[in-house]
C-alpha cells in the first residue's frame, strides 16, 4: 500500500478508497502480513562505527604484544567482553599481565550484519539468520520491530480490463452513497392535502385554542354534565384551571336553560368553567358560528384534540381532526353526504357508504364507511349529521348547520401503509427518511 | 359504544320471515356495527341513547320495522293488579322515587337471564349514569307478598344479599362487597339507606347496591317483579319502560303496579304525540317525499304516524325518551326510508375558501426549513416531566398538568419544544448523522388563564454541531420566511452549555433561545454527538 502510494501520488486514504472499491467488484484482494525489521541498537551502532569489541582487542594486539592494564584502558566497558570472547575462542594467551595474540581471524561472526543494517533497517529475509542470531545474543545490539503490512495482487479479471482512454472515465454503473432529503413530515402532508381540498370545495379555515372552557368542548354541544365523556377518564382537564369568562350572558343562560329543559338537572357553571384539553375541534367551530351567526357560511378547522386514552396501536392521547360545517337555508343531509363523497373522491378514495350512528349534538347522524383494500374490510372515517336545534337555538344560529369531522391519522394511516398510529410521532428517523413524498 | 351479543337463529325467529343474510346486511342500518361474527353469534356495538338494543327483542323490534316485517309503534298492553307500593316520605331526602311492574308466565332460561343481565347492566351504566339516576331490580315474584314498601332503614339492619348465603348488615354489606364498595358513595354519610320490604317485613332490596337473594331469578321462575328507583321520577320511569317493552316483547304479561304517597305515582308508561312537518324532513334530508311514503317510513322506524296536511302527527311509544323534538323525527324517517337509499349531491359552493394566514405562513416556514436541510419532526404537546424538565435540567416550577392521565408519557403540557427534539436524537443514535429536525407547534404558559402560543424549535447534530452554525440556520430562516433581522445576546439557560448560550432578539424584545446543548442532556441522553438548537416564539413576532 505504501509503495502505491509512492508511485500513484495519491493519497493515503484516496488508495485505501480505490483498494476497496476494486475489492467489491472482485477485482483484486489484499493480504496482510506482518515483516520482524531490524536496526542497531546503542552498543550495536557503536559496533557499526568502531568495530566489534573482540574485532578492535585484535587489532590492539596486531602490533605486538599489549599489558593487560593498557588494553584495559584502551577498550573501556568493552574490554571485559572482548577479553572473553578472544579467551574462548583461543586468540590471545596471557602470560603474567602480558597479552600477546595467538590467531587473528578474517571475519568474526555478527560483523555481515552489522555492515548490512548499518544506520537502517532491514527485514528478516535480508539477513542471514546465524549471523544475525550472534547479535541477538548480545545485549542492546539489535532492536526487532514487527510491521504490518498490506499487499494489494490484481486479480485476472482485473489484469485483463481494458480502460478506456476517454480521459476522467468514471464508473456510472456504479453504486453511489445513500443522501437523505430534509422534507416535511408525513402527517402534515396529508393535513395540507386535506386542507386545500376543502379550500377548493369553498371553505374558509378558522382556527381556535387547544385548551377550552368545559361550555364551549361540551355545554354548548348539548352533552349533559353527568354524561360519561365528560369524565376524568375520557377528558383531560387541566389542574385546577377554570375559566373566568366563559361566554355571554345570554348564551350562558340560553344553554343552561336547553340543558335543564332536554336533560332534566341542575346545570351547574361552575361545571362549565372547568378547563379541558379540546376533544374534537367542533367547540372551534360552534364559538365561530355562535360569535358570527352567519346564514350562509363554509368553514372548517384542523388541529389536535385530545382524550384520555391509553396509548396504544390505535389510539393515541393527543392527535388531528379536521371538523367542518356548512351553514345555509338550502343545507340537506344529502348536500353533507355530497361533501363527503367529494372529498374522498379526492383522497383517492371512492368505495364509500354511509351508515346511521349517535352524536350527542346531531340530529339526524350518519358515519362514513370506506373500503380499504389492504385491509380488505370497511374502515369507519368521518362522523357527520345536522346540528341539533338544541345546541344552534340558544346560541341564536338560526340555520340549518351541517358539521362533520374525523381523526386524520385515520386517513394518513391508510395512505402510508401503517398499521401502528404511534408512528406518526415516533420521529424514527429511518422512518421519515424514507416515507414516499408523493402517495 | 357499548356493545352486545346475540344469536342469529334467535333473532330470526323473533323477527321471522327473514334470512340471516338480510339480517347481517340490515344491522348497520339500524345504527348498529357488527364488531365480529362467529358462527351463530354476533356482536353488535349500539348506540348509548338506544339501550333498548341492550337486548335481542329490542334489536329484533326495530329489525322488523325496517324490514317491514312489523312496522308501527309497540304498544304496552299493561293489565290493571292489584299489586301496590307504598312509599314512606324518609326515603325523599336519599332516593325519592320507586316505579315499578310485575310480569307473568314468561319463559325464563339461561339464555334470557343473561340477556335481561346485560340489559340491566347497559342501563345501570348509560342512562342509569352508574346507578346514580337511577337503578333497576329485576326479582322473582313469587317469592314477595305484596304490598311494598319503599322507606327506610338503618345501617345495622341485616339480609341475605344476593350471591350470598348469610345474612350481612348494610354495613357489611357496603364494606366487604364489590357493589357496595363501587356504589355505596351514591349514599353519601346517610344513616339510614333506601330498602324495600315486603308485607312480612323482608327485605326485598337495598337499591341502588344489591337485591335480596331470596328474589333471584333462575331459570325456575315463571314471574318477574321489576323494580326502578331514582332521584328523579321521570327517570325512573323511562328506565322502567325500556324493561317493560323488552319483557312484553320476550313474550310475557304485563301487570301495572300502583305506587303512593311522598310525590310518587304510579307509572303510566303513556306514548307521546309529537309533530313534524313534512317540509322540515324533506328539507333536511334533501329529499321530496309524499305525505304516504313519509309515514310509511316513519312506521318503519316503530312510530305510529298520521298525516293532517301537510304536518305529521307522530305517537312516540315511552321506551323512546331518545327522541325529543321534530328533528329527531327527521332521523327516524331517514332510517326507515333507509340511508343506503339517500344519495349523495354535491351542490356548488357559494363561499369562496380560504387558507387561515396563521396555516398559510407556517407552511412556508416549514418550506424554507426543509430548504436548509431540516426534517419535520412532530411531537405531542401533551408531554411529560420527564422530558420538558429532568432530563434537560430545566425548572419544572410552573408547569400545566392535567388531571388523571392513562398515560404517564403524557401528563403535562408543553412550555417548549427544543426539549422533545432533544428527545428525538435518542431515539435515533443508531440513525445517520447529520441529524436536524424542526418543529412548528403550540405551546402553553400559564396566563389568565392559559396562553396559547406557536413556537418554532429546530436542533442539528452531528461531530461538528455548534452554535455558529445553528446561529446561521436561524438568521437565514427568520430573514428568508419573514424579512426579520436577530441579534443574540449572551444569556445562561440550563438547557444549553454554559458560554454557549443566549437569547434571539428582535427589535429589541427577547422571543426565544439560542446554544448548544449542555452535555449534561446530552450525557443524559446518552446521545454521543453534541448538538445546537433553538426556539423562537412567532406568536406576538409573525402573529398576533
Amino acid at each position: 500500500m505504501e509503495r502505491l502510494e509512492e508511485t500513484t501520488g495519491l493519497s493515503s486514504d484516496q488508495v485505501r478508497r480505490g483498494v476497496e472499491w476494486l475489492r467489491l467488484k472482485d477485482l483484486a484482494s489484499v493480504a496482510e502480513s506482518t515483516t520482524h525489521m531490524y536496526s542497531l541498537g546503542k552498543n550495536g551502532l557503536e559496533a557499526f562505527e568502531k568495530g566489534l569489541p573482540e574485532r578492535r582487542l585484535i587489532d590492539l594486539l596486531k602490533d605486538g604484544p599489549k599489558k593487560l592494564q593498557d588494553l584495559q584502558k584502551d577498550l573501556g566497558p568493552i574490554f571485559g567482553p572482548a577479553m572473553g570472547l578472544a579467551r574462548r575462542n583461543n586468540w590471545i594467551e596471557s602470560v603474567d599481565d602480558q597479552i600477546t595474540l595467538k590467531a587473528s581471524p578474517a571475519e568474526l561472526s555478527g560483523e555481515i550484519t552489522l555492515k548490512k543494517i548499518g544506520t537502517g533497517k532491514m527485514s528478516k529475509a535480508k539477513l542471514d539468520e546465524s549471523d544475525l542470531n550472534s547479535l541477538l545474543k548480545r545485549p542492546d545490539f539489535v532492536v526487532e520491530d514487527a510491521i504490518k503490512s498490506k499487499e494489494v495482487s490484481l486479480s485476472d479479471d482485473a489484469k485483463t480490463i481494458v480502460l478506456s482512454d476517454t480521459a476522467g472515465a468514471i464508473d456510472v454503473e456504479a453504486k453511489v452513497p445513500q443522501v437523505y432529503v430534509a422534507r416535511t413530515h408525513p402527517l402534515k402532508d396529508t393535513i395540507d392535502e386535506i386542507r386545500e381540498i376543502f379550500v377548493t370545495l369553498g371553505f374558509s379555515e378558522i382556527i381556535g385554542s387547544m385548551v377550552q372552557p368545559s361550555f364551549w368542548n361540551f355545554d354548548a354541544l348539548f352533552t349533559p354534565q353527568d354524561h360519561p365523556a365528560r369524565e376524568l377518564q375520557d377528558t383531560f382537564y387541566l389542574d385546577s384551571i377554570s375559566a373566568k369568562k366563559i361566554g355571554t350572558p345570554e348564551q350562558i343562560k340560553k344553554v343552561s336553560a336547553s340543558h335543564k329543559q332536554g336533560w332534566r338537572y341542575l346545570w351547574d357553571i361552575n361545571e362549565a368553567r372547568k378547563m379541558v384539553l379540546r376533544t374534537h375541534t367542533t367547540c372551534v367551530t360552534i364559538k365561530h358560528l355562535a360569535e358570527t351567526k352567519p346564514d350562509e357560511a363554509r368553514v372548517f378547522s384542523v388541529g389536535r384534540v385530545f382524550r384520555n386514552e391509553k396509548v396504544s396501536y390505535k389510539h393515541l392521547v393527543e392527535f388531528n381532526q379536521i371538523e367542518g360545517v356548512v351553514v345555509g337555508k338550502n343545507a340537506t343531509l344529502r348536500d353533507l353526504m355530497g361533501i363527503q363523497k367529494e372529498f374522498y373522491k379526492r383522497m383517492g378514495i371512492t368505495k364509500i357508504k354511509f351508515w346511521p350512528t349517535f352524536f350527542p349534538y346531531t340530529e339526524p347522524s350518519l358515519q362514513t364507511m370506506v373500503y380499504n383494500d389492504r385491509l380488505g374490510k370497511w374502515v369507519e372515517l368521518f362522523g357527520m349529521g345536522i346540528f341539533r336545534p338544541e345546541v344552534t337555538k340558544p346560541l341564536g344560529i338560526n340555520r340549518p348547520v351541517l358539521a362533520w369531522g374525523g381523526g386524520i391519522e385515520r386517513i394518513a394511516m391508510l395512505k402510508y401503509g401503517l398499521d401502528d398510529v404511534r408512528e406518526f410521532y415516533n420521529n424514527d428517523l429511518n422512518w421519515l427518511r424514507s416515507a414516499t413524498k408523493c402517495q | 359504544m357499548p356493545v352486545v351479543e346475540v344469536s342469529y337463529s334467535r333473532l330470526q325467529k323473533l323477527i321471522g320471515r327473514v334470512s340471516k343474510k338480510q339480517i347481517s346486511e340490515s344491522l348497520p342500518f339500524l345504527g348498529l356495527d357488527i364488531e365480529s361474527e362467529e358462527g351463530d353469534l354476533v356482536r353488535v356495538e349500539y348506540s348509548p341513547n338506544r339501550p333498548d338494543y341492550s337486548t335481542d327483542f329490542g334489536i329484533a323490534l326495530g329489525m322488523q320495522g325496517i324490514l317491514g316485517v312489523r312496522t308501527g309503534a309497540v304498544k304496552l298492553n299493561i293489565k290493571k293488579s292489584n299489586y301496590s307500593i307504598k312509599v314512606n316520605p324518609a326515603v325523599s331526602k336519599i332516593r325519592p322515587y320507586v316505579t315499578g311492574i310485575v310480569a307473568k308466565h314468561g319463559k325464563i332460561d339461561e339464555k334470557m337471564i343473561k340477556q335481561l343481565m346485560a340489559m340491566q347492566e347497559d342501563l345501570h351504566f348509560g342512562i342509569g349514569r352508574r346507578r346514580k339516576k337511577s337503578s333497576i331490580g329485576i326479582h322473582d315474584l313469587d317469592k314477595i307478598s305484596f304490598p311494598l314498601t319503599y322507606t327506610v332503614a338503618s345501617r345495622s339492619h341485616s339480609f341475605v344479599p344476593l350471591a350470598s348465603e348469610s345474612m350481612m348488615s348494610i354495613s357489611e354489606i357496603l364494606q366487604n362487597t364489590g357493589v357496595g364498595k363501587d356504589y355505596g358513595r351514591l349514599l353519601g354519610n346517610s344513616q339510614s339507606v333506601p330498602i324495600i320490604l315486603d308485607s312480612e317485613q323482608n327485605t326485598v332490596s337495598f337499591p341502588p347496591i344489591i337485591n335480596a337473594a331470596v328474589t333471584t331469578v333462575t331459570p325456575k321462575t315463571k314471574n318477574l317483579f321489576v323494580e326502578v328507583t331514582g332521584i328523579n321520577k321521570q327517570d325512573a320511569e323511562d328506565m322502567l319502560a325500556i324493561v317493560a317493552t323488552i319483557l312484553q316483547s320476550a313474550g310475557f304479561a304485563l301487570y301495572g303496579v300502583r305506587i303512593s304517597g311522598s310525590g310518587n305515582s304510579s307509572p303510566k308508561l303513556a306514548s307521546r304525540k309529537i309533530t313534524v312537518s313534512s317540509d322540515l324532513i324533506n328539507k333536511s334530508l334533501g329529499l321530496d317525499l309524499g305525505i304516504p311514503k313519509i309515514t310509511a317510513s316513519l312506521k318503519k322506524s316503530r312510530l305510529d304516524a298520521a298525516a293532517k296536511g301537510k304536518n305529521i302527527i307522530c305517537t312516540i311509544p315511552a321506551y323512546r325518551f331518545d327522541i325529543f323534538g321534530p328533528m329527531d323525527l327527521v332521523e327516524e324517517a331517514a332510517l326507515g326510508y333507509g340511508i343506503q337509499n339517500l344519495e349523495p349531491v354535491v351542490s356548488p359552493s357559494q363561499t369562496i375558501g380560504q387558507t387561515n394566514p396563521v396555516s398559510a405562513k407556517l407552511k412556508s416556514l416549514s418550506l424554507v426549513m426543509v430548504g436548509l436541510g431540516y426534517l419535520e419532526g412532530l411531537n405531542s404537546s401533551l408531554t411529560s416531566k420527564r422530558i420538558l424538565y429532568d432530563m434537560t435540567n430545566r425548572d419544572p416550577a410552573k408547569t400545566l398538568s392535567v388531571l388523571d392521565s392513562k398515560s404517564q408519557e403524557h401528563t403535562i403540557l408543553r412550555d417548549s419544544i427544543l426539549p422533545g427534539l432533544v428527545e428525538n436524537l435518542s431515539r435515533n443514535i443508531h440513525a445517520q448523522y447529520p441529524q436536524k429536525l424542526f418543529e412548528v407547534g403550540t405551546v402553553f404558559l400559564p396566563d389568565s388563564p392559559i396562553d396559547e402560543k406557536v413556537s418554532f424549535a429546530a436542533i442539528s447534530s452531528h461531530q461538528d454541531a455548534n452554535f455558529t452554525e445553528i446561529k446561521s440556520i436561524l438568521q437565514s430562516a427568520l430573514k428568508s420566511a419573514f424579512n426579520l433581522e436577530m441579534e443574540t445576546k449572551t444569556m445562561e439557560n440550563p438547557l444549553f452549555e454554559g458560554g454557549r448560550s443566549a437569547s434571539v432578539v428582535i427589535n429589541g424584545r427577547t422571543v426565544g433561545m439560542i446554544g448548544e446543548i449542555s452535555s449534561r442532556t446530552i450525557e443524559n441522553y446518552k446521545i454521543r454527538v453534541p448538538a445546537a438548537g433553538f426556539e423562537v416564539f412567532l406568536s406576538g413576532l409573525v402573529f398576533e
